[in-house]
Protein backbone atom coordinates (compact mmCIF):
# COMPACT_ATOMS: atom_id res chain seq x y z
CA UNK A 1 0.00 0.00 0.00
CA UNK A 2 1.40 3.30 -0.61
CA UNK A 3 1.29 4.60 2.50
CA UNK A 4 3.24 2.19 3.88
CA UNK A 5 5.72 2.58 1.26
CA UNK A 6 6.18 6.46 2.63
CA UNK A 7 6.19 5.14 5.97
CA UNK A 8 9.00 2.53 5.54
CA UNK A 9 11.48 4.73 4.28
CA UNK A 10 10.81 7.14 7.47
CA UNK A 11 10.63 4.35 10.18
CA UNK A 12 14.10 4.30 11.83
CA UNK A 13 13.24 7.50 13.91
CA UNK A 14 9.90 8.06 15.64
CA UNK A 15 9.83 12.28 14.74
CA UNK A 16 8.96 10.75 11.28
CA UNK A 17 5.42 8.95 12.05
CA UNK A 18 4.08 11.72 10.46
CA UNK A 19 0.42 11.70 11.00
CA UNK A 20 -0.36 14.10 7.99
CA UNK A 21 1.12 11.34 5.63
CA UNK A 22 -2.39 9.80 4.68
CA UNK A 23 -3.54 13.14 3.74
CA UNK A 24 -0.42 14.01 1.59
CA UNK A 25 -1.02 10.93 -0.28
CA UNK A 26 -4.73 11.28 -1.05
CA UNK A 27 -3.77 15.17 -2.36
CA UNK A 28 -1.17 14.02 -4.55
CA UNK A 29 -3.91 11.86 -6.29
CA UNK A 30 -6.39 14.16 -6.06
CA UNK A 31 -5.67 17.81 -5.25
CA UNK A 32 -9.58 18.03 -3.61
CA UNK A 33 -7.88 15.95 -0.61
CA UNK A 34 -5.96 19.05 -0.08
CA UNK A 35 -9.05 20.63 1.92
CA UNK A 36 -8.59 17.65 4.37
CA UNK A 37 -4.86 19.13 5.11
CA UNK A 38 -6.18 23.34 4.99
CA UNK A 39 -9.01 22.08 8.01
CA UNK A 40 -6.74 20.89 9.97
CA UNK A 41 -4.21 23.63 9.90
CA UNK A 42 -5.69 27.06 8.81
CA UNK A 43 -6.10 28.26 12.72
CA UNK A 44 -2.26 27.49 13.08
CA UNK A 45 -1.41 28.78 9.95
CA UNK A 46 -3.31 31.90 10.87
CA UNK A 47 -2.14 31.64 13.94
CA UNK A 48 1.42 31.81 13.09
CA UNK A 49 0.70 34.79 10.33
CA UNK A 50 -0.89 36.99 13.35
CA UNK A 51 1.47 36.70 15.59
CA UNK A 52 4.07 37.81 12.71
CA UNK A 53 2.03 40.05 10.84
CA UNK A 54 0.46 43.12 12.27
CA UNK A 55 -1.93 43.82 9.64
CA UNK A 56 -4.87 41.73 9.37
CA UNK A 57 -5.58 42.21 5.74
CA UNK A 58 -1.80 40.90 5.42
CA UNK A 59 -2.33 38.38 7.55
CA UNK A 60 -5.21 37.14 5.25
CA UNK A 61 -3.64 37.20 2.24
CA UNK A 62 -0.50 35.73 3.44
CA UNK A 63 -2.57 32.44 5.09
CA UNK A 64 -4.01 32.10 1.36
CA UNK A 65 -0.69 32.76 -0.60
CA UNK A 66 0.54 29.69 1.87
CA UNK A 67 -2.10 27.48 1.57
CA UNK A 68 -2.11 27.82 -2.35
CA UNK A 69 0.96 27.12 -2.25
CA UNK A 70 1.08 24.03 -0.30
CA UNK A 71 -1.75 23.08 -2.96
CA UNK A 72 0.71 23.82 -5.75
CA UNK A 73 3.99 22.20 -4.17
CA UNK A 74 2.87 19.66 -2.96
CA UNK A 75 3.99 17.18 -5.41
CA UNK A 76 7.48 18.34 -4.16
CA UNK A 77 7.05 17.40 -0.93
CA UNK A 78 9.35 14.22 -0.36
CA UNK A 79 8.47 13.35 3.44
CA UNK A 80 11.56 14.05 4.43
CA UNK A 81 10.25 16.28 7.11
CA UNK A 82 6.71 16.36 8.59
CA UNK A 83 4.25 17.98 6.57
CA UNK A 84 3.54 20.44 9.29
CA UNK A 85 7.36 21.49 8.96
CA UNK A 86 7.04 21.97 5.24
CA UNK A 87 3.74 24.05 5.86
CA UNK A 88 5.51 26.16 8.49
CA UNK A 89 8.39 26.82 6.52
CA UNK A 90 6.47 27.80 3.20
CA UNK A 91 4.50 30.25 5.81
CA UNK A 92 7.76 31.37 7.42
CA UNK A 93 8.76 32.52 3.67
CA UNK A 94 5.54 34.16 2.55
CA UNK A 95 6.06 36.19 6.00
CA UNK A 96 9.32 37.11 5.50
CA UNK A 97 8.27 38.12 1.66
CA UNK A 98 5.91 40.64 3.07
CA UNK A 99 8.49 41.76 5.85
CA UNK A 100 10.55 42.68 2.81
CA UNK A 101 7.96 45.07 0.99
CA UNK A 102 7.35 48.56 2.20
CA UNK A 103 4.12 49.13 3.35
CA UNK A 104 2.18 51.59 5.00
CA UNK A 105 0.12 49.53 7.77
CA UNK A 106 -3.35 50.44 8.80
CA UNK A 107 -4.73 50.64 12.05
CA UNK A 108 -5.40 46.72 12.70
CA UNK A 109 -9.09 47.30 13.60
CA UNK A 110 -10.08 44.11 13.35
CA UNK A 111 -8.05 42.93 15.79
CA UNK A 112 -10.05 44.95 18.35
CA UNK A 113 -13.86 45.74 17.08
CA UNK A 114 -15.47 43.55 19.88
CA UNK A 115 -13.75 45.43 22.91
CA UNK A 116 -16.05 46.88 25.53
CA UNK A 117 -15.42 50.32 24.69
CA UNK A 118 -13.69 52.64 22.66
CA UNK A 119 -10.79 53.28 25.15
CA UNK A 120 -10.04 49.56 25.99
CA UNK A 121 -9.95 49.53 22.01
CA UNK A 122 -7.49 52.21 21.98
CA UNK A 123 -5.06 50.66 24.55
CA UNK A 124 -5.41 47.23 23.38
CA UNK A 125 -4.92 48.39 19.96
CA UNK A 126 -1.56 50.19 21.54
CA UNK A 127 -0.69 47.30 23.27
CA UNK A 128 -1.01 45.37 20.44
CA UNK A 129 1.28 47.64 18.28
CA UNK A 130 4.15 47.95 20.89
CA UNK A 131 4.23 44.35 20.99
CA UNK A 132 3.96 43.56 17.26
CA UNK A 133 6.74 46.19 17.00
CA UNK A 134 8.96 44.32 19.83
CA UNK A 135 8.73 41.00 17.96
CA UNK A 136 9.85 42.43 14.87
CA UNK A 137 12.84 43.72 16.52
CA UNK A 138 13.99 39.89 16.93
CA UNK A 139 15.95 38.11 14.89
CA UNK A 140 14.18 36.01 11.94
CA UNK A 141 15.19 33.08 13.93
CA UNK A 142 13.29 34.27 16.64
CA UNK A 143 10.22 35.27 15.40
CA UNK A 144 9.50 32.25 13.87
CA UNK A 145 10.03 30.28 16.88
CA UNK A 146 8.05 32.57 18.79
CA UNK A 147 4.82 32.45 16.14
CA UNK A 148 5.45 28.44 16.52
CA UNK A 149 4.68 28.13 20.20
CA UNK A 150 2.11 31.53 20.57
CA UNK A 151 0.64 31.46 17.17
CA UNK A 152 0.45 28.19 15.64
CA UNK A 153 0.26 26.83 19.75
CA UNK A 154 2.95 24.04 19.10
CA UNK A 155 3.94 22.69 22.18
CA UNK A 156 7.73 22.12 22.57
CA UNK A 157 8.46 18.65 21.33
CA UNK A 158 6.43 19.89 17.86
CA UNK A 159 8.73 22.91 17.56
CA UNK A 160 11.95 20.74 18.48
CA UNK A 161 10.73 18.30 15.29
CA UNK A 162 10.13 21.42 12.89
CA UNK A 163 13.45 22.88 13.87
CA UNK A 164 15.90 20.14 14.11
CA UNK A 165 16.19 20.88 17.82
CA UNK A 166 15.77 18.89 21.15
CA UNK A 167 12.54 19.75 23.02
CA UNK A 168 14.59 21.02 25.52
CA UNK A 169 16.67 23.31 23.85
CA UNK A 170 13.83 24.66 22.14
CA UNK A 171 12.74 25.23 25.83
CA UNK A 172 15.44 27.21 26.50
CA UNK A 173 15.76 29.36 23.69
CA UNK A 174 12.06 30.67 24.32
CA UNK A 175 12.93 31.19 27.21
CA UNK A 176 15.62 33.44 26.38
CA UNK A 177 13.51 35.04 23.84
CA UNK A 178 10.98 36.01 26.13
CA UNK A 179 12.95 37.17 28.46
CA UNK A 180 14.49 39.24 25.73
CA UNK A 181 10.85 40.66 24.91
CA UNK A 182 10.12 41.10 28.68
CA UNK A 183 12.81 42.99 29.32
CA UNK A 184 11.59 45.51 26.14
CA UNK A 185 7.73 45.46 26.47
CA UNK A 186 6.70 47.35 29.25
CA UNK A 187 3.47 47.11 30.85
CA UNK A 188 1.33 49.33 30.02
CA UNK A 189 0.43 51.45 32.99
CA UNK B 1 5.56 42.38 33.44
CA UNK B 2 5.50 38.61 34.34
CA UNK B 3 6.11 36.53 31.89
CA UNK B 4 2.63 35.06 32.26
CA UNK B 5 1.52 38.54 31.28
CA UNK B 6 3.51 38.80 28.40
CA UNK B 7 2.50 34.78 27.06
CA UNK B 8 -1.08 36.38 27.13
CA UNK B 9 -0.21 39.10 25.12
CA UNK B 10 1.21 36.85 22.47
CA UNK B 11 -2.03 34.82 22.93
CA UNK B 12 -4.19 37.53 22.39
CA UNK B 13 -2.01 38.79 19.05
CA UNK B 14 -2.81 35.07 17.21
CA UNK B 15 -6.24 34.78 19.43
CA UNK B 16 -8.82 33.62 16.59
CA UNK B 17 -11.34 36.39 15.57
CA UNK B 18 -15.41 36.37 15.39
CA UNK B 19 -14.64 36.44 11.15
CA UNK B 20 -12.21 33.58 11.04
CA UNK B 21 -15.03 31.16 9.07
CA UNK B 22 -16.40 33.06 7.02
CA UNK B 23 -12.24 34.21 6.40
CA UNK B 24 -11.61 29.96 6.45
CA UNK B 25 -14.02 29.41 4.16
CA UNK B 26 -13.01 32.22 1.31
CA UNK B 27 -9.80 31.50 1.54
CA UNK B 28 -11.23 27.40 1.22
CA UNK B 29 -12.81 28.38 -2.19
CA UNK B 30 -9.47 30.16 -3.37
CA UNK B 31 -7.75 27.14 -2.25
CA UNK B 32 -10.47 25.19 -4.19
CA UNK B 33 -9.76 27.15 -7.32
CA UNK B 34 -6.37 26.52 -7.19
CA UNK B 35 -6.88 22.86 -7.87
CA UNK B 36 -5.99 21.12 -10.92
CA UNK B 37 -7.96 18.85 -13.31
CA UNK B 38 -6.55 15.34 -12.11
CA UNK B 39 -4.34 14.01 -14.97
CA UNK B 40 -5.19 9.91 -14.94
CA UNK B 41 -8.66 10.06 -15.05
CA UNK B 42 -11.26 11.35 -17.48
CA UNK B 43 -11.96 15.44 -16.69
CA UNK B 44 -15.21 14.66 -14.56
CA UNK B 45 -16.03 17.50 -12.35
CA UNK B 46 -16.31 16.07 -8.81
CA UNK B 47 -18.67 18.04 -7.31
CA UNK B 48 -21.04 16.30 -9.93
CA UNK B 49 -20.45 13.28 -8.75
CA UNK B 50 -23.08 11.59 -6.17
CA UNK B 51 -21.53 10.41 -3.28
CA UNK B 52 -22.54 6.94 -3.68
CA UNK B 53 -20.56 6.44 -7.23
CA UNK B 54 -17.37 8.01 -5.26
CA UNK B 55 -17.99 4.87 -2.58
CA UNK B 56 -18.56 2.19 -5.17
CA UNK B 57 -15.36 2.75 -6.92
CA UNK B 58 -13.01 3.47 -3.88
CA UNK B 59 -14.95 0.71 -2.14
CA UNK B 60 -13.69 -1.71 -5.18
CA UNK B 61 -10.17 -0.39 -5.18
CA UNK B 62 -10.02 -0.69 -1.48
CA UNK B 63 -11.41 -4.31 -0.97
CA UNK B 64 -8.71 -4.98 -4.23
CA UNK B 65 -5.67 -2.90 -2.79
CA UNK B 66 -5.59 -2.92 0.64
CA UNK B 67 -3.17 -4.85 2.78
CA UNK B 68 -4.90 -5.91 5.90
CA UNK B 69 -2.78 -7.17 8.94
CA UNK B 70 -3.20 -10.79 9.61
CA UNK B 71 -5.06 -11.67 6.58
CA UNK B 72 -1.87 -12.61 4.47
CA UNK B 73 -2.24 -11.64 0.83
CA UNK B 74 -5.64 -12.82 0.58
CA UNK B 75 -6.68 -9.02 2.27
CA UNK B 76 -9.24 -8.57 4.68
CA UNK B 77 -11.80 -10.89 5.71
CA UNK B 78 -14.78 -11.01 3.69
CA UNK B 79 -16.92 -10.16 6.95
CA UNK B 80 -14.50 -7.08 8.26
CA UNK B 81 -15.05 -5.92 4.28
CA UNK B 82 -18.53 -5.97 4.72
CA UNK B 83 -18.94 -3.54 7.67
CA UNK B 84 -16.24 -1.18 5.98
CA UNK B 85 -18.75 -1.29 3.06
CA UNK B 86 -21.79 -0.72 4.89
CA UNK B 87 -20.65 1.77 7.30
CA UNK B 88 -19.01 3.77 3.90
CA UNK B 89 -22.29 3.28 2.22
CA UNK B 90 -24.46 4.62 5.94
CA UNK B 91 -22.39 7.71 5.31
CA UNK B 92 -22.45 8.38 1.61
CA UNK B 93 -25.64 10.25 0.68
CA UNK B 94 -27.43 10.45 -3.08
CA UNK B 95 -27.89 13.23 -4.82
CA UNK B 96 -30.21 16.08 -4.40
CA UNK B 97 -30.72 15.73 -0.49
CA UNK B 98 -29.72 17.57 2.31
CA UNK B 99 -26.93 16.29 4.80
CA UNK B 100 -27.00 17.31 8.37
CA UNK B 101 -24.42 16.26 10.90
CA UNK B 102 -23.81 17.67 14.48
CA UNK B 103 -20.56 16.29 16.18
CA UNK B 104 -20.15 17.01 20.21
CA UNK B 105 -17.60 16.63 22.27
CA UNK B 106 -15.57 18.18 24.96
CA UNK B 107 -11.68 19.64 24.38
CA UNK B 108 -9.58 21.21 26.96
CA UNK B 109 -12.38 20.89 29.38
CA UNK B 110 -15.03 23.34 27.12
CA UNK B 111 -18.08 21.61 25.48
CA UNK B 112 -17.77 21.74 21.25
CA UNK B 113 -19.50 21.12 18.88
CA UNK B 114 -20.22 21.53 14.76
CA UNK B 115 -23.72 21.34 13.26
CA UNK B 116 -23.80 21.20 9.48
CA UNK B 117 -26.18 20.96 6.91
CA UNK B 118 -25.34 20.57 3.38
CA UNK B 119 -26.87 19.84 -0.51
CA UNK B 120 -24.99 16.98 -2.06
CA UNK B 121 -25.71 18.49 -5.48
CA UNK B 122 -24.47 21.71 -6.68
CA UNK B 123 -24.54 24.32 -6.25
CA UNK B 124 -23.90 22.62 -2.40
CA UNK B 125 -24.74 25.05 -0.72
CA UNK B 126 -24.12 24.94 2.97
CA UNK B 127 -24.68 26.73 6.28
CA UNK B 128 -22.89 25.40 9.41
CA UNK B 129 -23.04 26.13 13.46
CA UNK B 130 -19.60 25.80 15.72
CA UNK B 131 -19.25 25.95 19.23
CA UNK B 132 -15.00 25.75 20.19
CA UNK B 133 -12.65 25.92 22.68
CA UNK B 134 -11.61 29.51 21.58
CA UNK B 135 -14.55 30.64 18.91
CA UNK B 136 -17.90 29.66 18.40
CA UNK B 137 -20.02 30.98 14.96
CA UNK B 138 -22.64 30.65 12.61
CA UNK B 139 -21.79 30.95 8.72
CA UNK B 140 -23.12 29.41 5.33
CA UNK B 141 -22.82 29.83 1.69
CA UNK B 142 -24.77 29.74 -1.20
CA UNK B 143 -22.77 29.62 -3.81
CA UNK B 144 -22.84 32.98 -4.63
CA UNK B 145 -22.67 34.88 -1.37
CA UNK B 146 -21.10 33.80 1.82
CA UNK B 147 -22.97 34.79 4.94
CA UNK B 148 -21.63 35.05 8.70
CA UNK B 149 -24.40 35.53 11.37
CA UNK B 150 -22.26 38.02 14.13
CA UNK B 151 -24.78 36.96 17.22
CA UNK B 152 -23.57 40.14 19.20
CA UNK B 153 -24.56 42.34 16.64
CA UNK B 154 -27.80 40.51 15.40
CA UNK B 155 -26.11 41.17 11.78
CA UNK B 156 -25.32 38.43 9.04
CA UNK B 157 -22.68 40.07 7.20
CA UNK B 158 -22.56 38.88 3.34
CA UNK B 159 -19.81 38.89 1.81
CA UNK B 160 -19.79 37.80 -2.34
CA UNK B 161 -18.65 34.33 -3.56
CA UNK B 162 -16.40 33.90 -6.01
CA UNK B 163 -17.41 30.18 -6.61
CA UNK B 164 -19.76 27.60 -4.69
CA UNK B 165 -18.12 25.50 -2.10
CA UNK B 166 -17.32 21.53 -2.25
CA UNK B 167 -18.73 19.03 -1.02
CA UNK B 168 -17.13 18.48 2.28
CA UNK B 169 -19.05 17.89 5.91
CA UNK B 170 -17.49 17.72 9.21
CA UNK B 171 -16.87 13.11 8.87
CA UNK B 172 -15.79 13.80 5.12
CA UNK B 173 -12.67 12.48 6.11
CA UNK B 174 -13.84 9.60 7.92
CA UNK B 175 -15.87 9.09 4.61
CA UNK B 176 -12.61 9.19 2.88
CA UNK B 177 -10.54 7.29 4.70
CA UNK B 178 -13.03 4.14 4.38
CA UNK B 179 -13.55 5.16 1.04
CA UNK B 180 -9.75 4.50 -0.20
CA UNK B 181 -9.00 1.66 1.68
CA UNK B 182 -6.12 1.25 4.97
CA UNK B 183 -9.13 1.54 7.30
CA UNK B 184 -9.10 -1.71 10.15
CA UNK B 185 -11.96 -3.25 11.54
CA UNK B 186 -10.33 -3.64 15.01
CA UNK B 187 -13.47 -5.49 16.54
CA UNK B 188 -16.31 -4.20 18.82
CA UNK B 189 -16.76 -2.60 21.27
CA UNK B 190 -19.89 -0.86 23.79
CA UNK B 191 -19.88 2.82 24.44
CA UNK B 192 -22.74 4.25 26.43
CA UNK B 193 -24.52 1.10 26.20
CA UNK B 194 -24.11 0.85 22.29
CA UNK B 195 -22.60 -1.48 20.33
CA UNK B 196 -20.12 -0.58 18.22
CA UNK B 197 -18.18 -1.78 15.65
CA UNK B 198 -14.25 -0.35 15.90
CA UNK B 199 -12.55 0.64 12.95
CA UNK B 200 -8.87 2.31 12.80
CA UNK B 201 -8.15 4.63 10.19
CA UNK B 202 -5.22 5.25 8.65
CA UNK B 203 -5.05 8.93 9.76
CA UNK B 204 -5.19 7.61 13.21
CA UNK B 205 -8.42 8.23 14.16
CA UNK B 206 -10.82 5.47 15.26
CA UNK B 207 -14.31 5.55 14.09
CA UNK B 208 -17.06 3.52 15.49
CA UNK B 209 -20.44 2.47 13.88
CA UNK B 210 -23.84 1.47 15.23
CA UNK B 211 -23.58 -2.31 14.39
CA UNK B 212 -27.46 -2.44 14.16
CA UNK B 213 -27.69 0.42 11.18
CA UNK B 214 -23.83 1.43 10.68
CA UNK B 215 -24.32 5.15 11.19
CA UNK B 216 -21.46 6.64 12.87
CA UNK B 217 -21.40 7.40 16.40
CA UNK B 218 -18.07 8.49 17.65
CA UNK B 219 -14.85 9.66 16.16
CA UNK B 220 -11.80 9.22 18.47
CA UNK B 221 -9.02 12.04 16.86
CA UNK B 222 -5.56 12.05 18.29
CA UNK B 223 -4.20 15.42 19.13
CA UNK B 224 -0.74 16.83 18.57
CA UNK B 225 -0.04 16.19 22.55
CA UNK B 226 -0.81 13.09 22.44
CA UNK B 227 -4.70 12.90 24.08
CA UNK B 228 -7.31 11.72 22.15
CA UNK B 229 -10.45 13.95 22.10
CA UNK B 230 -13.92 12.03 21.27
CA UNK B 231 -16.52 13.35 19.62
CA UNK B 232 -20.11 12.40 19.24
CA UNK B 233 -21.64 12.07 15.87
CA UNK B 234 -25.32 13.46 17.53
CA UNK B 235 -26.50 13.07 13.69
CA UNK B 236 -26.02 12.25 10.79
CA UNK B 237 -29.14 12.16 8.45
CA UNK B 238 -30.12 12.85 5.31
CA UNK B 239 -32.91 15.63 4.75
CA UNK B 240 -35.15 16.45 1.69
CA UNK B 241 -34.96 19.27 -0.62
CA UNK B 242 -38.06 20.81 0.71
CA UNK B 243 -38.57 24.68 1.03
CA UNK B 244 -38.49 23.72 4.61
CA UNK B 245 -35.63 21.70 4.35
CA UNK B 246 -33.84 24.16 2.58
CA UNK B 247 -34.55 27.47 5.16
CA UNK B 248 -31.89 25.09 7.32
CA UNK B 249 -29.10 25.87 4.73
CA UNK B 250 -30.02 29.86 4.92
CA UNK B 251 -28.35 31.91 7.79
CA UNK B 252 -30.61 34.80 6.86
CA UNK B 253 -33.74 32.87 6.99
CA UNK B 254 -32.74 31.63 10.47
CA UNK B 255 -31.91 35.06 11.48
CA UNK B 256 -34.99 36.62 9.94
CA UNK B 257 -34.91 39.44 12.17
CA UNK B 258 -30.94 40.21 12.08
CA UNK B 259 -29.47 43.13 10.33
CA UNK B 260 -27.89 42.40 6.88
CA UNK B 261 -24.55 43.89 6.07
CA UNK B 262 -22.72 43.69 2.35
CA UNK B 263 -19.14 43.73 2.29
CA UNK B 264 -16.47 43.52 -0.38
CA UNK B 265 -14.53 40.13 -0.12
CA UNK B 266 -12.07 39.69 2.35
CA UNK B 267 -9.66 38.05 -0.18
CA UNK B 268 -8.56 39.61 -2.97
Amino acid sequence: MVVNALGETQAPRARDADPDVALVIAAREEPRRFLALYDRYFDRVLGYVRLRVRDEATCEDVTSVVFTTALAQIGRFRGDGSFAGWLFQIARNAVRDVHRRPTLEPLPLDATRFEPDAEERFLAHERAARLHAEIGLLRAEQQHLLALRYGAGLGFNEIGELVGASPGTVRVRMHRIIEELRRRYPHDD
Amino acid sequence: MTTEELERDLEMLAAPREADELLRMAIRERVGEQMPVRRKRRQRPWIGVSWAGIAAAAIAAAVLAVGWPGGGSAGPSAADAAIVRHALQAMTAPANVIVHVKETGVQKGTPISVEWWQQTSPPHALRMIKKGVDQQGEAGNDGTTAYEYDAATNTVIETPSSSAPTLVDPIETVRDQLARGGAQVAGKATIDGTAVYKIELPTGAIAYFDTTDYRPTYIDNPQDDGSVVRTRVETYEELSTSPADEQLLSVTAQHPDARVHTRSAPVK
